[in-house]
This record gives structure tokens, C-alpha cells and sequence, in this order.
């Protein structure tokens, strides 16, 4: 999609460092030998802001991070099989505000832990192969969505352990579904991608009974009458390649593929046609060395800053909302050599956490300007 | 984005200003060159804009989202107050562990002994938070918590079951080809493409022209509008010398004329990454935009524009509807019986669905129940005035209406008269309608009057009417139908419409009786015959009978209506006027009604009847409500009868074809197909599986050993199937989607089961391979459930059929699962009951070629669904057979035996003997199962 027409160039921004704000190491730590896929701060609840969790092998580690670049290690799950390989993670909670972590992986089951009570809440068996991503509803922290590698994207509501929905079907992702988010006010809407290259918006807002009926089921999960949609609302293909990261950013859409960009762009669709639409590409966030599938960027809980790591250990941090992009830092390390498959960023955006692929956790905390 | 640009854009446009005026005329490549220059930054100056409006969206978006996360924040904040309180209960451990830390933090930090005291309140909960502080990396010391292993599913895809998956097939590629999806939700047929790769080539091909495209476009027009005015002016300045003047103007014409040069093209071409010819197209497209955006301000030939797809015709637009839409498998596009099948009419016509009758609530603010009732009320204060129209009918009518009453009444035919009156009324009432519309909605038909009589002036005048029988009997009809109307008006509704009808029917004779001789000596037949009661009326139905073969009601009533059709002619005069307001109403509807709407109505009527309630609501929804359909109905109706009045008045058949187009047509074949019911219930008495059907095909059932299962194709056959039915030459039964009418004695005629549920051979269906066809059968039926969740309920009835399995997609859940066997094997998902059908495998007769069953071989490399993976026992738990279904024959596979979830399901492929792969064989009984087939190679299991 090298080509733009006249009239419709997405702004792209400048890789010169903006030095609006300064990072450097404060903490470094080696959690095993597996990499690590996920690390993710708790958005959903105030008290966990400074509380994250981390998945790699078959483990799922929650910390804290304190001041003076200071990480405390709260609690640790292990899943019984060793083959297991965590993915992705996210925070939820229970209707009554009990934490929750709810993790996927290779084996396609997803696990829900009861951080409250630091038991099992509920396994989900249900996705016919690995979960790539879990993203929880921030209007709604029962709900959580799940990407999975058969070609589907799933709706749970974590209260019931129900399967509510399940997007795949006719007009659904022809591969690995890679990730998925929940729009940030438009509670009916998901956004998807995959290796299909394709980028799907799916409404869900005529199966919304179902939804409020997930909440109120007694009878046993699996006879819940789990419904398919298989129409998107909206499909664009902004990548020609796998497309591995999807967030809303308002209304606009970021997502990334393995051309060493973040894309910003605009979904137009149409009224008349459910399905079709364009989309019109709005800015790009260079990331250099970022040409390997499965890295994803982060945001801070207001959604000004992004960060992304790359192939060779380094991060870049972009403030997304203004225009031109402004590249606020490039995070480099000399030690940090290996793939970053995820950042987290503090909910103020002054903490910025790397997942590597040599399972090393590096914590990056912003320099105050004396 | 192009109000933005407009100042810049006119900034620009003084460049060329002052370059046409100083370099003069003859100059003008130069004047090209520096359009192109000005193009370049106009270019410039709308990616600038561009990026103003990225900005702009940008921070629109982020005052948007400030909202959202300030909310979300909330939210979270809520979360933890909501904690908080409750916490006293139980503190979690999360929040625990969390302070604890923080405790500890805090206890490094100052060296204090707090934090062992902590510790040891913590052990309770076995595990204590570890700070990994930069410099001191303690491992490991948090206790996992283990988390139980949970088996995991075998990997599979999720997977929809779809029609189109069932069937499709390598060969029917689907690449570069539209495709329809269903929606399950919606039941709406949408068009995709499955593979993106497509769309996104289309695309490049024919990118749409943007915004900002045609915001160039048009400033290079003004600009050339601009050189143009500049060097006209120029022109005129130099005008001391001629010769110049010329050249000028020339230059400047063909500027004008060709529109945007070469070069310019070029260059814009370029910028846009386009080909000069689409910038062109574009470009004049964009200029014939622009003058009609002009001329719309002054005319209004905007509907031109939009209603274009209204004007085309229904039949346009079914088009691809009779060619790609499966009347066997109701989709578009089947992958079974493929497009372009040929159009089979049925014979018999279906008698419509819904009877007006039963139905007296109005549907809606606009119904013409409601209308009429309306109109009916003040239209009775009004007849009392008296009109000198009336008194020349009302006293023949008044008694017609009477006998009429009589007559029908007592009769058994009640329905058939309603429906007849029905249309009757709305005859009657149209035209009165007709006139009242165009005096305005508020008054009623004595205004109509008070004005008639000026045109009849008019009409006296050009005096067409008397010249023209045509037109004479269309007054009379008008008038008569009108002049009924009033009189009866108080009358109840049903016998005075009827009495509309009958004049309807006889006026197209009744006037040719005066200028024609032929006709009026069968007129004088029928007008013998009405004059009294019921004993003569079986002489007309005798005629009639003979002639067309017809209902008696119709024509009881033409002979009944006679008499007064000869007063008619006296007030032929006086009619004219009535027949001026009919054209005139019916130009109206002509004109307000689309082409495409009528083809809308005309199915309506079709399907729906004469009920313009469901017409509107179904067909017309939006674009008519109900009482411009009754009008357009019954306005439409009366043109049938003129019509065939002119055929009248030259053949006296001519009334038949009245008849056979109008109403009463539809009486007949109601009628008929009620005889045919009568007849079928005599003979259920003495129904027996034997008298299913023809005995050629009875014999194939009861031998049916070796008869290939050939494919059905619909015959096209009009009456009863012959020697040269393609299906009988087929060797095959007539289905439902022949042609013929049902008393085809190739049809299979299906079960009478009642109670046994058609799971044995008792039921003909049964023994003949088939499955039972609601639409065939008479007993067989489901029920639909309780609706919760779209679940049908689970057999609640035990007489409904149970051999409608494939039919119904009654199906066992099954799971594609990692074979013990060999590559895919199938294992269900909750335990089968023995014979309960477990899945279709394949479409389409193909099964001609149905395997070892039938000496011939399943390719399951083609055909099938996913239980074509399903493997091959020698010792197998189901068995496969071959099902005619609705036409197609299908293989459905059966539990032999009870099989419980989880176990891998199997079949016997039959094997040839010499075939069969080493493992496929019975240890005991390797190759002494059938006679050895024809030598032929592939694959052992699925190619023979």
C-alpha cells in the first residue's frame, strides 16, 4: 500500500527524537529462560495501577512496581503442563470487583485466576487452537474477547464462564487471528486481525440480549445458546501483510503489520452496504526493525503515548495524538539485544515496561526534567 | 478540505492573469507551462490542506477520547471505592500481598525491623512478596501457585456449517466470481468476495476519484475558464489588429472546446498515478456535474437522477433472479443444480395464499379498509340527494342485487363470492375514487357530478365517444359500475359489489349489441336466460361451461346483469363524462407508478391475491400504502375489462377472456383445486403404500436391486405427464417442481402416515428410498419448537415424521478430531441413538455414481461435508444410504449401533475386493465380498 493518492497521504512522522521526555533503566530483571509474550499493567481497577502481570513458558507472574525503579513480585501461577505456552494476557475483574488475570495460549485454553483469592477461577475450553490475544471490555471488566488461531474471535463473560459469541463464519478471518480490541466508548464494537492481512470491525449490538443474558445465566455454561456472527461491519485491508496488533484510538484505528509502521487510520464505512467501506490511512508511526510478526505496542491509559519495541531490543515511544507524529523517545540498551514482544505503559505514561524474548523484563522510568 | 483551498486557489489564479495578458495570445504553450507549474502547487496546497484536516481529526478525536478515558478513569476509581467498603468482609490477597510489599519497600528502605513482623503474619498465606530491586535479584522466592492441568482440544478450526460448503466443489472455483453468503441473523443474501486478494486488485484497477482528485480537477477547470475569459479579453484589447483578433479567438475556441490539453492531462494524470484518458473521463464528467448541479437550481431534473433504478422494469430486475436463484434449493446461486436452470411454470396455479375474507382489521393508517369505510359514510348521506344518473340503473339493479343475494347466498360458495365481490367493490369503488381524487380528497361523488357536466359539453363536442365503441364501452362500464356503487351504498358491502361485478362483466356485451349485429344475438341469448331465478342460471353455466370450461358464478352473473346493460346505451351519453374522469385517474396512476412498482404489484396480486393490504405491506413497503394499491387494483382491473370489451365487440369469446383475466378467473381455479381435494379424500379412505404412486415405479421399489439412481431433472409438461415427459424418459418421478399438475400419474404422491412416523417400510416414502415432503406427504410434519433462542424444540409430538432428517438438517453434532486411524476421523459429540441420522454427505446425484451401493463410486476428494473424512471400518458402526430428497438424492449416514461420545465413527466404503488397502480388509474375509468391477486406478478409498 506504498501508493497514496494525491489528497489523501497519511502524515508520517519524523524519527528525530523529540526529547520531550527522557527514559532510562531503572530495573532489569530475568524471570526464566522462555520469552516472555505479555506484560500488561492493570488499567481496571485504580488500586493495581502500579500492578502488572506478565506471561512466558506456562507461567504467569504478577509484580509491582514500586519507586526508586524498585519491582516487587506479588504472586506466581504455573500451569501444570509444561507444555504450555502463555500468550497473551489481561486484567479483569468480577462483577463485584474481585481481580482477575485472564491468560491464553498454545493450548488454546483460557485461564481465569482469581488474583483475589490466588486460585482458579475457571479454565475456558472451547478455542480449537492457540490464543494469540485477550483484551478485556474497560466498560464492562467481565467481559473479555479472545483471538485465537482458528480463526476465531470469542466473547466470554468471565462471571458465568459463558462463551457469548463467537465471531468467525462466512465472513470471517480466513487465518490466525492475531489481535483483537474492544472499542473504548462503543461498547457493541470489536476490531480484529489476523494473518488474513485484513483488519475486521464486528458490531455486536443485535446480539447485545445475549450479552445482558450472559449475566443473569444459571443454567450450566454450555448450554448457553452461543451465537456466531459471522459478518464484520467493517472489513479493510490497510496491510499487505499479517497484521499482528490492533488498538482503537478513539474512533481511528491503529494497527501494525511487519513493515516497520504503525498505521493510523480512519474506518469510513458504509451505511448501505454493511461490510464494505474504505479506510483512509491518517498518520504513521515509523518503527525501524520492527519486521517480525507478534510484536505489539502498548498505550498508556489516556492514549498519548505508544510504545513499541523492535527486533534489536529497542523501544520507541510515540505521543499518537498529535500531528505530526512526535517521536517523544527511542529506548535503547546495550544489553537489550533481543526481540521486545510487548511494552507496557504505566498509566501516566512515566513507566514503561519490555517483555523480551530471552525472558528478560526491563523497566524504563522517565527522567524528571529538573 | 475544498472551501479550505478556495483563497489559495484564487491566489493562484491571478498567475495566469497577468502571463495571458502580458505575453499576449500567440503564446499560449506558454500559458500551458505555467498551468502546470500552478497545478504543481495546487497540488502542493491540497496536500497542506490534507494535513490541516489530519490535524483537525486528530484533535477532534482527542477531545472525543479525553471524555472516554476520563470516564474509564471513573469507572476504575469507582472499582476501588466499591472495594474499599467492602474490604472489612475480606481483604483480597492482591491488595494484601500489594501492601505488603509496600511495606516491605518501605521497611528496606529504612532498615527497619517492621517488615519480619509482617512476614510472619503472611505465612499463613504461604507466599510473601519479593522486591527485586535493581540491585538485589532474589529469584524465585514467591511460591507458585499451580495451576490444575485442563486437557486440551484436539485443533481444529472453528468451523460454520454452510450450504455452499457442503457442496462446493474444485472444479466450481469461486475465484473472480461473485459469491452470496447468507445471513444467518438477517436470512439477508449478500454478495462477498472470499479472497481479499481480489478486492484489492479491483481496486487499484478502479480507484474511485477522491475528494481532493476532483477538487484539483475542478480548479484546473476554473483555471482553464479563467485563461480562456483572459485571452477572449486579450483578444478584444489587441483589437486594432485583426489577424490577431482571429488567432486569438481560434486558440481560445478550441481551449474552450477541447477542454483541458494534452499536456495538462498529462501532467494531472501523473499526479494523480492515473492515465490520462481517466483523468479526462473524469474531468467531463466533473463539468457535466457542475452544470447540472447548476441546472437543478433553476429546474428540477434531479429525478431524473435518482429514480433511475425505479424506472427499470421488474422483469429487468428479476433477471438475475430467475437466472441464478435455485427454486429447488431456494438460494442464489446453487452449486447443486447450478444457474440458468430452465424456468418450469406449474400448470396449475397456485391459489393465493390468503383469503380476504378472513381478514377485517385495517392495516394501517392508509388501509383502503379504513378509506373506504370513510368514504362509504358520507357517500350514503349523499346518494339521498338523488342524481339523474342513478335513476336509470337503480331500479334493474336494485333487483339484480337482490337476486343476486339469493342466489349466492344460500350457496356454498361463499368464499369464492367474497372474493369475487372483493374485487367487485374495489372496481366500483375506484372509479368513484377516481373522480373523487381528482376533485380533491375532501369532497365525494356528487362533486364529481356537479363538475361532469361541463365535460360532457367537451366531450359532446370532439364526440368521440359515440364513434368509438371502444370508448363507449368503457363509459358504460364506468358509469354502470359507478351509478351501482351509489345506490347500494347503504347497502351491505359484499351483494352490492358483486352486483358491480356482474355489470362489469356484461357491459363490454352490452353495447356492442347496438352497433354490432354479430353480437347481439348471443346477447340475446344471455338476456333470455336472466330474467328469472335459479333454474335458468344452469342454462348459462352449461354455455359457459362448454366454452371455457368455467365456474358457473361467473356466469350466473353476466346473465343476471344483462337486462340493465341495455338501458346503458341510453345514457351512453351521459356516461362519457364518468369514462373522461377514468382515463384521467388512470393517466394519473400511470404516471405516479414506476414500472418497476407495477411489476411489484402485479407479483403481489399473484401471490398474495387480491389483497392490497399484504401487497403494500410486502411488496410496496415505503413506496405505496395500501389504498393507492386498492385504487391502482381496481383501476386496473376495469382496463382489463375494457380491454376485453373491445375483443367483444367484434367476438362474442371476447367475454370469455373477461373472464379468464379477471377475478373469476381466479375462482376457477380455486375451485378446481378444491375438486382435486375432494377427490384425494375419497381416495384416502382406501389408501394403501401401493397406490404411492405409478406402478413402474412401484415395481422399482419393491425390486429395487441395481436401479441406478438417476438424477431428476423438472419436466416442463402443461398437463399431464405423456410418452414424451422428460422425466418419465428419465426414468424418474415427477416431483414437485414439475410442471404438471398434481394428478400427474408419474408423480410420487408420497405417505399418509399418520402414526407410524414413517420409519419403517410401511411408509411408502420409506420403502422408496425417499424422504418424506411436507409439501407431498399428508400427514408428515415437525413442529417448530418453542422459539426460545431459535432452538427448535426437540420431538415434543410423537407423530412427527422422522423421515425428514436430511431434510431438516437433523443432524448429530460431530467433531473433526485427530484419527486413531489415519489422518481425520470423526467422533461425536453426545451419544447416538441407533439409526438416528447423523449427517449428509453429499449434494447432488452425482450419487449416480453412489458407490459400492450402487456399483458406483463416491469421489469424496470433490463432494461432501466434513464427515467425508470419516473413515472406513471393516467393522463399522454406521452405514451409508442414498436418499432421494426433495428431488436430489443425498447419502445420509446412520448409526448401526449405539455409539457413545467421543468414539470415532466409521463406515464401510465397500471396497472392491482387489482394492482395498491392506488395512481396510476383514481379517477373516479378505476379498470375497462382490463381484470384481471394471479395472479403473486412483486412489483405493474415494477413485475406482
Amino acid at each position: 500500500m506504498s501508493k497514496f493518492v494525491i489528497g489523501s497521504e497519511p502524515v508520517v512522522g519524523s524519527l528525530i527524537p523529540s526529547k520531550k521526555r527522557d527514559y532510562r533503566v531503572t530495573n532489569r530483571l530475568q524471570e526464566g529462560k522462555r520469552p516472555l509474550y505479555a506484560v500488561v499493567f492493570n488499567f481496571v481497577d485504580s488500586r493495581y495501577f502500579n500492578v502488572f502481570a506478565t506471561v512466558g513458558g506456562n507461567r504467569v507472574t504478577v509484580y509491582q512496581c514500586l519507586e526508586g525503579g524498585v519491582i516487587a513480585v506479588l504472586q506466581s501461577y504455573v500451569d501444570e503442563d509444561k507444555d504450555e505456552s502463555f500468550y497473551t494476557v489481561s486484567w479483569a475483574c468480577n462483577i463485584d470487583g474481585t481481580p482477575f488475570i485472564v491468560a491464553g495460549g498454545l493450548n488454546g485454553i483460557m485461564r481465569i485466576i482469581d488474583a483475589g483469592s490466588e486460585k482458579i477461577h475457571k479454565s475456558f475450553v472451547g478455542h480449537g487452537d492457540s490464543i494469540n490475544e485477550i483484551r478485556t471490555q474497560p466498560l464492562k471488566p467481565s467481559l473479555v474477547v479472545s483471538a485465537s488461531k482458528d480463526e476465531s474471535v470469542r466473547l466470554w463473560n468471565i462471571h458465568t464462564g459463558i462463551c457469548i459469541l463467537i465471531f468467525a463464519g462466512a465472513g470471517g478471518h480466513r487465518n490466525e487471528v492475531l489481535s483483537v480490541d474492544f472499542h473504548p466508548s462503543d461498547i457493541y464494537r470489536i476490531v480484529s486481525c489476523g494473518m488474513d492481512n485484513t483488519v475486521k470491525i464486528w458490531s455486536m449490538k443485535e446480539f447485545w440480549t445475549y450479552v445482558e443474558k450472559s449475566f443473569t445465566w444459571t443454567d450450566l455454561p454450555s448450554k448457553f445458546p452461543t451465537k456466531y456472527v459471522q459478518f464484520p461491519v467493517f472489513i479493510a485491508t490497510v496491510h499487505s501483510n499479517y497484521v499482528d496488533c490492533n488498538r482503537w484510538l478513539g474512533d481511528f484505528m491503529l494497527s501494525k503489520s511487519v513493515d516497520n509502521e504503525i498505521v493510523l487510520w480512519e474506518p469510513k464505512t458504509k451505511d448501505q452496504s454493511p461490510g464494505e467501506g474504505s479506510a483512509d490511512i491518517l498518520q504513521k508511526y515509523p518503527v525501524p526493525e520492527c519486521d517480525i510478526w507478534f510484536i505489539k505496542f502498548s498505550c498508556d491509559f489516556h492514549y498519548n503515548a505508544a510504545a513499541i519495541g523492535n527486533r534489536e531490543g529497542k523501544i520507541f515511544v510515540w505521543e499518537l495524538q498529535s500531528s505530526p507524529p512526535v517521536l517523544i523517545a527511542k529506548l535503547s540498551h546495550v544489553q537489550s539485544k533481543s526481540p521486545i514482544r510487548q511494552t507496557a505503559m504505566s498509566f501516566d505514561g512515566s513507566t514503561i515496561l519490555s517483555c523480551c524474548e530471552d525472558g528478560t523484563i526491563w523497566r524504563w522510568d522517565a527522567v524528571e526534567a529538573s | 478540505m475544498a472551501s479550505k483551498g478556495s483563497p489559495s486557489a484564487s491566489a493562484n489564479r491571478s498567475d495566469p492573469l497577468q502571463d495571458a495578458s502580458t505575453t499576449g495570445p500567440q503564446e499560449a504553450s506558454a500559458l500551458l507551462k505555467e498551468i502546470l507549474t500552478v497545478i504543481d502547487s495546487i497540488k502542493k496546497q491540497v496536500s497542506a490542506n490534507r494535513a490541516v484536516s489530519i490535524k483537525d481529526k486528530m484533535e477532534e478525536n482527542r477531545q472525543k477520547l479525553v471524555g472516554v478515558t476520563n470516564h474509564m478513569y471513573k469507572l476504575s476509581t469507582d472499582r476501588r471505592i466499591g472495594r474499599t467498603n467492602d474490604t472489612d468482609r475480606s481483604v483480597d490477597l492482591l491488595t494484601k500481598r500489594q501492601k505488603d510489599a509496600l511495606d516491605m519497600h518501605n521497611g528496606v528502605d529504612t532498615s527497619n525491623g517492621d517488615g519480619a513482623s509482617s512476614s510472619s503474619q503472611e505465612d499463613a498465606h504461604a507466599s510473601t512478596a519479593v522486591l527485586l530491586g535493581s540491585n538485589v535479584p532474589v529469584k524465585n522466592a514467591v511460591r507458585p501457585i499451580k495451576l490444575s492441568e485442563v486437557k486440551r482440544l484436539p485443533p481444529y478450526t472453528t468451523w460454520i456449517f454452510l450450504d455452499r460448503n457442503q457442496r462446493m466443489t474444485e472444479d466450481q472455483s469461486v475465484v473472480g466470481r461473485r459469491r452470496i453468503y447468507y445471513d444467518q441473523t438477517g436470512g439477508e443474501a449478500l454478495i462477498c468476495s472470499d479472497s481479499e486478494e481480489e478486492v484489492i486488485e479491483d481496486e487499484e484497477e478502479k480507484r474511485d476519484f477522491l475528494e481532493s482528485e476532483d477538487y484539483i480537477l475542478r480548479l484546473v477547470h476554473n483555471l482553464w475558464v479563467y485563461c480562456f475569459l483572459s485571452l477572449m479579453s486579450n483578444a478584444f484589447a489587441f483589437n486594432h489588429d485583426f489577424v490577431m483578433k482571429r488567432k486569438c479567438i481560434s486558440i481560445s475556441m478550441t481551449i474552450k472546446e477541447v477542454g483541458l490539453s494534452d499536456e495538462v492531462l498529462e501532467s494531472l494524470a501523473q499526479c494523480f498515478s492515473r492515465s490520462p484518458s481517466e483523468v479526462k473521463a473524469r474531468y467531463d464528467n466533473l463539468i457535466k456535474e457542475e452544470k447540472a448541479v447548476e441546472g437543478a437550481k433553476h429546474g428540477d431534473n434531479e429525478d431524473v437522477l435518482q429514480n433511475s433504478f425505479l424506472d427499470k422494469d421488474l422483469d429487468a430486475a428479476l433477471d438475475s433472479f430467475d437466472n441464478l436463484f435455485c427454486r429447488r434449493c431456494l438460494v442464489f446461486d446453487c452449486r447443486l443444480h447450478g444457474c440458468s436452470q430452465d424456468l418450469v411454470f406449474p400448470a396449475e396455479k397456485q391459489p393465493s395464499l390468503f383469503h380476504t375474507d378472513e381478514e377485517t382489521i385495517p392495516c394501517g393508517p392508509h388501509c383502503y379498509r379504513s378509506v373506504l369505510k370513510l368514504q362509504k359514510s358520507t357517500r350514503v348521506s349523499s346518494s339521498m340527494n338523488g342524481d339523474f344518473e342513478e335513476k336509470s340503473a337503480p331500479s334493474s339493479g336494485g333487483a339484480q342485487i337482490s337476486s343476486r343475494k339469493k342466489s349466492s347466498g344460500p350457496s356454498a360458495r361463499k368464499r369464492v363470492k367474497s372474493c369475487q365481490s372483493e374485487s367487485a367493490s374495489s372496481n366500483a369503488k375506484n372509479i368513484s375514487e377516481s373522480s373523487d381524487s381528482e376533485n380533491g380528497p375532501g369532497h365525494d361523488t356528487t362533486s364529481t357530478h356537479q363538475s361532469s357536466p361541463r365535460k360532457i359539453k367537451l366531450a359532446g363536442k370532439s364526440g368521440i365517444s359515440k364513434r368509438n365503441s371502444k370508448r363507449v364501452a368503457e363509459h358504460v362500464l364506468a358509469c354502470m359500475q359507478k351509478r351501482q356503487k351509489k345506490m347500494v351504498a347503504s347497502d351491505d358491502c359484499d351483494s352490492f359489489v358483486s352486483g358491480g361485478l356482474c355489470l362489469g362483466d356484461m357491459k363490454p356485451k352490452s353495447h356492442p349489441c347496438k352497433e354490432n349485429e354479430d353480437t347481439s344475438t348471443s346477447l340475446h341469448k344471455n338476456a333470455k336466460s336472466p330474467a328469472s331465478g335459479r333454474s335458468r342460471r344452469k342454462e348459462p353455466l352449461v354455455q359457459d361451461s362448454q366454452k371455457l370450461g368455467q365456474a358457473p358464478d361467473g356466469s350466473s352473473n353476466e346473465m343476471i346483469t344483462d337486462p340493465p346493460a341495455t338501458s346503458s346505451d341510453d345514457n351512453s351519453r351521459k356516461e362519457e363524462f364518468v369514462d373522461e374522469n377514468v382515463c384521467k385517474q388512470e393517466l394519473i396512476d400511470n404516471k405516479s407508478w414506476k414500472a418497476i412498482e407495477k411489476g411489484l404489484f402485479e407479483k403481489g396480486v399473484q401471490i398474495f391475491g387480491r389483497n392490497s393490504c399484504l401487497v403494500a405491506r410486502n411488496l410496496l413497503n415505503g413506496m405505496k400504502t395500501c389504498w393507492e394499491v386498492f385504487q391502482y387494483m381496481n383501476c386496473s382491473e376495469s382496463n382489463l375489462f375494457c380491454q376485453a370489451g373491445d375483443g367483444a365487440n367484434s367476438l362474442v369469446e371476447g367475454y370469455s377472456k373477461v373472464d379468464l383475466i379477471g377475478t373469476i378467473g381466479n375462482n376457477e381455479v380455486r375451485r378446481r383445486s378444491r375438486f382435486l381435494r375432494r377427490r384425494g379424500r375419497v381416495r384416502r379412505l382406501k389408501y394403501t403404500w401401493k397406490s404411492a404412486a405409478y406402478h413402474s415405479i412401484r415395481k422399482r421399489i419393491t425390486e429395487r436391486k441395481d436401479q441406478p439412481c438417476r438424477q431428476y431433472n423438472p419436466c416442463g409438461c402443461k398437463t399431464a405427464c405423456g410418452k414424451q415427459c422428460a422425466c418419465l424418459l428419465n426414468g424418474t418421478c415427477c416431483e414437485k417442481y414439475c410442471g404438471c399438475p398434481k394428478s400427474c400419474k408419474n408423480r410420487f404422491r408420497g405417505c399418509h402416515c399418520a402414526k407410524s412416523q414413517c420409519r419403517s417400510r410401511q411408509c411408502p416414502c420409506f420403502a422408496a428410498d425417499r424422504e418424506c415432503d411436507p409439501d407431498v406427504c399428508r400427514n408428515c410434519w415437525v413442529s417448530c419448537g418453542d422459539g426460545t433462542f431459535g432452538v427448535p424444540s426437540q420431538r415434543g409430538d410423537n407423530y412427527e415424521c422422522r423421515n425428514m432428517k436430511l431434510l431438516l438438517k437433523q443432524q448429530q453434532r460431530l467433531m473433526l478430531v485427530m484419527s486413531s486411524h489415519i489422518l481425520l476421523g470423526f467422533s461425536l459429540l453426545s451419544d447416538a441413538q441407533t439409526a438416528s441420522h447423523l449427517k449428509v454427505l453429499l449434494g447432488r446425484s452425482d450419487v449416480s455414481g453412489w458407490g459400492a451401493f450402487l456399483k458406483f463410486v463416491l469421489d469424496a476428494y470433490r463432494k461432501g461435508d466434513k464427515l467425508k473424512f470419516a473413515n472406513h471400518s471393516p467393522d463399522p458402526n454406521c452405514y451409508a444410504k442414498v436418499i432421494m430428497v426433495a428431488g436430489d438424492h443425498r447419502v445420509g449416514i446412520f448409526a448401526k449401533e449405539r455409539i457413545c461420545a467421543g468414539e470415532e465413527l466409521f463406515y464401510d466404503y465397500r471396497y472392491e475386493p482387489d482394492r482395498a488397502p491392506a488395512w481396510a480388509r476383514k481379517p477373516e474375509t479378505s476379498g470375497s465380498k462382490k463381484e470384481d468391477g471394471a479395472p479403473s486406478s486412483g486412489r483405493a478409498k474415494k477413485l475406482a
